[in-house]
C-alpha cells in the first residue's frame, strides 16, 4: 500500500510521455497558409563540376584545341534561373531568367538571357493568348523530337532541361466533348524573324506561321504540326502517344521536312552540298515500368536529313588530311575550313541518321527513399560508337536536387563517339529550388 | 392467403435487384460520402522513413465528373508547378522545366513513397472497381472489389466500410499474384462543410516498403464546378488560374 501512489505516478507520467509521443505523431494541415499571391517568385541555383578527359585523336578534338593541347578540362558552372509571374484578372506577366557562369580551364564565360518573357491573356478556360518570347515543346519524344519545330534543339543527354524559348505570338483554343473524341485543342503561331528578333531561327524578313491541333481520340494523343515555308523550309508532323496497359506507354513522331540540304566532304577535302527536295524523320519510343519499379525507356530515332555512315567517315578522314597538313607545316586552313564546315554539321548535336536511346532508371533501390539510380545508352546505330552514362539522383533533402553522372564514349576510329571531343566525362550537380 | 402469397411475391421482386445490387450500391454511396462529385481540395501528403525524416508535398486538386482530376503541386520549391491529370485510364505529368505533358501510368509514383499516381488521382471507386462480393459485420461492409479494366493500379481491393456512416475505414490493395501492394486506414472524420463529412487522413503503410508510412491530410474540401477544358493537356500548365 506504501507504494500504491508512486506507482500511479509513475504510471500516470508514463500515461502523460505515451500521450505527448501520440500527438507528436499526429499531424495538421491548414491550406490557408498556401493562398494564391499575385507576385510569386521561385526558381533554382545550380552548380555543376565537370572534369572532361579530351580524346586528342579524335577529329572534334584536332579541331577545336590543334592550337591549345591538352588532355583534360575542368570546369565550374554556376547557374541561377529565376522566375516569376505577376498576375492581375486574366492577364499574367511571366519571366524566366538564365544566368550562367562558367569558370573553365584559363577561360571565364557569363551568359545573361531571358528563357521566357512573355504576357498571357487567359479570360477562358478554353482561350489562351500569349505574346512574347515563349518556349513551345512539341512532340511526344523523350530523348529527340522530330517535330519541334518552333523551338530549339533538345539535348538528349538532358532532355528535361529548360530550353531558350523564341519570340512569338500564339494562342490556345480549347473544346471538350462527349465520346471517342474527347479534346480538340488547337495551337497558332506567328513567329517574326529579323535581325533584331529571332534571328538564330533561320533566314531573316520572314513571318513564320505554325500551328499545332491536338486530339484526345479513343484515349491516343495525337497532334498534327506545321510550319510554313520562309525562315526555314516547310514541314509537317504528327505524333501520338498511348498507354497500353497501367505500366506501359507507347509513343510515335513523324515528320517530312521539305527541301533539306547538308554539306558533305571527301577526304581530299571537295566539299558538295546534297540537296533533297523532301526528307523524313521519324522516332518511336515506350516507356514501361516493371513491377520492381525500374522505368525503361528505349527510343529509335530516324534523322532523315542526317549523315550516313560513309559521309560521317569521310568528314572525320579529311580532318585527318587537314591536321596532318597542319602538324607538318603549321598551316591551319584546312582545319579552319573543316572546323567552320563541322559547325554546319557534323559537330551539331545527332549528326547522324539511325539512333537508338535505351534509359533504364530505379526507383529508391533497397528501400533507399529518394535515391534513383539510373544509365542511359546514347548510340549512332549505324556506325555502333556509344554514350553510356551510369548516374544517382538524390532529392532526400529539402528543395535540393544532388546529381553524379559519369560519360564514357565508345566507338572504333572514324565513328561518331569515337570521333567526339571527349571520351570521358565526370559531372556533379546540385541544385537548390527556392 | 393469396393476398399473402401475393405481397411476398412482390417482396421478394424488390429485394432481389437491391441485394443483387448491394456491393456496388454501398460502393457509389462511399464515393459520394468520401467528395462530391465535382469539388476542389488541398492536402499535404507527408513521406515518413524509418529514421523519422519527413518528407511533404502540398496539392491542390479539382475533380469533375466520375473520372476527371488535376492536381497541382504548391510545394515544396523543387516540384512547385507541376501537375498531373487523369481523364479515365489516362494520366499526363507537366513539369515546368520540361514544358510539355507526358503520359504516366497509374502504378508510377510522382513523389516517391508509398503513395502512387493512382492514390493522388483518385477516381470514384465504382468507376474502377465493380463489388464481386460483400460481407456483412456488425459494424462494417467488407467488399470485394475487382478492378473493372486491366489498367486498374490495383486488380483487387478489400474495403472495410462503417455501416452507419458508409465510410471506408480501411482499404487492402492487392496485385494480380494476390499480393498486398499497401494498407489505407481513414482516420479522423472531420466535418468540411456543405454537408460533407469525411475522414480528414489516409495514413497508408506497404509490405513492400518496410518501415515507411505515408500520410494524407485533407483541407477546405468542398463543391465546385468547374468547365471540362480544365481536364486536358493543354491547360495543365495554367491550373494554377483556377485557385481563388
Amino acid at each position: 500500500m506504501k507504494h500504491a501512489m508512486p506507482l500511479r505516478t509513475v504510471a500516470a507520467g508514463v500515461a502523460l510521455l505515451l500521450a505527448t509521443a501520440a500527438s507528436a505523431q499526429e499531424f495538421t494541415f491548414d491550406a490557408s497558409e498556401f493562398e494564391k499571391k499575385p507576385f510569386e517568385f521561385s526558381g533554382y541555383i545550380e552548380l555543376k563540376q565537370q572534369h572532361m578527359r579530351l580524346n586528342q585523336d579524335s577529329a572534334l578534338y584536332k579541331l577545336g584545341y590543334y592550337n591549345q593541347p591538352r588532355d583534360s578540362i575542368d570546369q565550374t558552372t554556376l547557374t541561377l534561373k529565376p522566375e516569376g509571374k505577376l498576375r492581375s484578372g486574366a492577364l499574367t506577366l511571366n519571366a524566366r531568367a538564365h544566368l550562367e557562369g562558367d569558370w573553365a580551364t584559363q577561360q571565364f564565360d557569363r551568359e545573361l538571357r531571358f528563357d521566357e518573357f512573355y504576357g498571357s491573356y487567359k479570360p477562358d478556360p478554353g482561350l489562351t493568348l500569349d505574346a512574347g518570347k515563349i518556349a513551345l515543346k512539341w512532340g511526344k519524344g523523350y530523348a529527340w523530337t522530330t517535330v519541334g519545330f518552333v523551338e530549339r534543339q533538345k539535348d538528349p543527354n538532358d532532355p528535361d532541361l529548360a530550353r531558350q524559348g523564341f519570340t512569338m505570338l500564339t494562342a490556345d483554343f480549347i473544346r471538350n466533348f462527349d465520346g471517342a473524341l474527347r479534346t480538340v485543342a488547337f495551337t497558332p503561331v506567328l513567329l517574326p524573324v529579323s535581325a533584331d528578333v529571332n534571328h538564330d531561327f533561320g533566314g531573316t524578313g520572314h513571318l513564320n506561321a505554325a500551328a499545332k491541333l491536338y486530339l484526345l481520340y479513343n484515349d491516343t494523343d495525337i497532334d498534327i504540326m506545321f510550319l510554313s515555308n520562309g525562315s526555314r523550309s516547310r514541314r509537317i508532323g504528327v505524333d501520338f502517344s498511348r498507354n497500353l496497359g497501367s505500366n506501359l506507354e507507347v509513343h510515335g513522331e513523324w515528320a517530312r521536312i521539305d527541301d533539306t540540304q547538308r554539306q558533305v566532304v571527301n577526304a581530299a577535302g571537295a566539299v558538295t552540298t546534297l540537296r533533297q527536295n523532301a526528307s523524313s524523320s521519324y522516332l518511336l519510343g515506350t516507356r514501361y515500368l516493371t513491377e520492381n519499379d525500374a522505368t525503361w525507356i528505349l527510343e529509335y530515332y530516324r534523322n532523315g536529313a542526317g549523315y550516313d555512315e560513309n559521309e560521317l567517315q569521310s568528314f572525320y578522314s579529311y580532318v585527318d588530311t587537314a591536321y596532318a597538313q597542319f602538324a607538318g607545316s603549321g598551316n591551319s586552313t584546312l582545319l579552319q575550313r573543316a572546323a567552320s564546315l563541322s559547325r554546319s554539321g557534323v559537330s551539331r548535336p545527332n549528326p547522324g541518321r539511325d539512333y537508338l536511346y535505351l534509359r533504364v532508371s530505379q526507383k529508391e533501390p533497397f528501400d533507399i527513399l529518394y535515391f534513383t539510380p539510373a544509365i542511359t545508352l546514347i548510340a549512332n546505330a549505324n556506325d555502333r560508337s556509344y554514350s553510356v552514362a551510369p548516374e544517382v539522383l538524390y532529392t532526400g533533402f529539402n528543395n535540393v536536387e544532388l546529381r553524379a553522372r559519369a560519360f564514357f564514349l565508345g566507338g572504333g576510329k572514324y565513328t561518331e563517339f569515337g570521333e567526339r571531343v571527349n571520351s570521358r566525362r565526370l559531372e556533379f550537380q546540385a541544385r537548390l529550388y527556392f | 392467403m393469396n393476398i399473402k402469397r401475393l405481397l411476398f411475391a412482390l417482396a421478394l421482386l424488390v429485394a432481389m435487384p437491391v441485394m443483387a445490387a448491394d456491393g456496388n450500391e454501398i460502393l457509389k454511396k462511399v464515393d459520394r460520402n468520401l467528395e462530391p462529385e465535382s469539388y476542389e481540395m488541398y492536402r499535404k501528403l507527408i513521406n515518413i522513413e524509418p529514421s523519422g525524416d519527413k518528407k511533404e508535398f502540398v496539392l491542390y486538386s479539382v475533380k469533375k465528373g466520375r473520372d476527371k482530376v488535376v492536381a497541382l503541386f504548391l510545394a515544396p520549391a523543387s516540384d512547385k508547378g507541376r501537375a498531373t491529370l487523369r481523364e479515365g485510364d489516362n494520366m499526363w505529368l507537366y513539369i515546368p522545366s520540361v514544358g510539355k505533358p507526358v503520359r504516366i501510368t497509374s502504378l508510377q509514383s510522382i513523389i516517391g513513397g508509398v503513395f502512387n499516381n493512382a492514390d493522388i488521382l483518385r477516381v470514384d471507386y465504382a468507376v474502377e472497381y465493380n463489388a464481386e462480393g460483400v460481407e456483412e459485420q456488425k459494424d462494417a461492409y467488407i467488399l470485394a472489389l475487382k478492378a473493372r479494366t486491366n489498367e486498374v493500379a490495383y486488380d483487387k481491393l478489400k474495403m472495410w466500410v462503417d455501416r452507419k456512416l458508409l465510410l471506408p475505414t480501411k482499404i487492402e490493395a492487392y496485385a494480380a499474384s494476390g499480393l498486398l501492394i499497401k494498407t489505407l486506414y481513414f482516420k479522423d472524420i472531420k466535418d468540411f462543410g456543405g454537408g460533407i463529412r469525411r475522414p480528414a487522413t489516409i495514413e497508408t503503410d506497404s509490405p513492400l516498403y518496410k518501415g515507411y508510412k505515408s500520410v494524407m491530410l485533407y483541407s477546405q474540401l468542398k463543391k465546385r464546378e468547374f468547365k471540362d477544358e480544365v481536364f486536358t493537356l493543354n491547360y495543365l500548365s495554367r491550373v494554377e488560374d483556377l485557385r481563388k
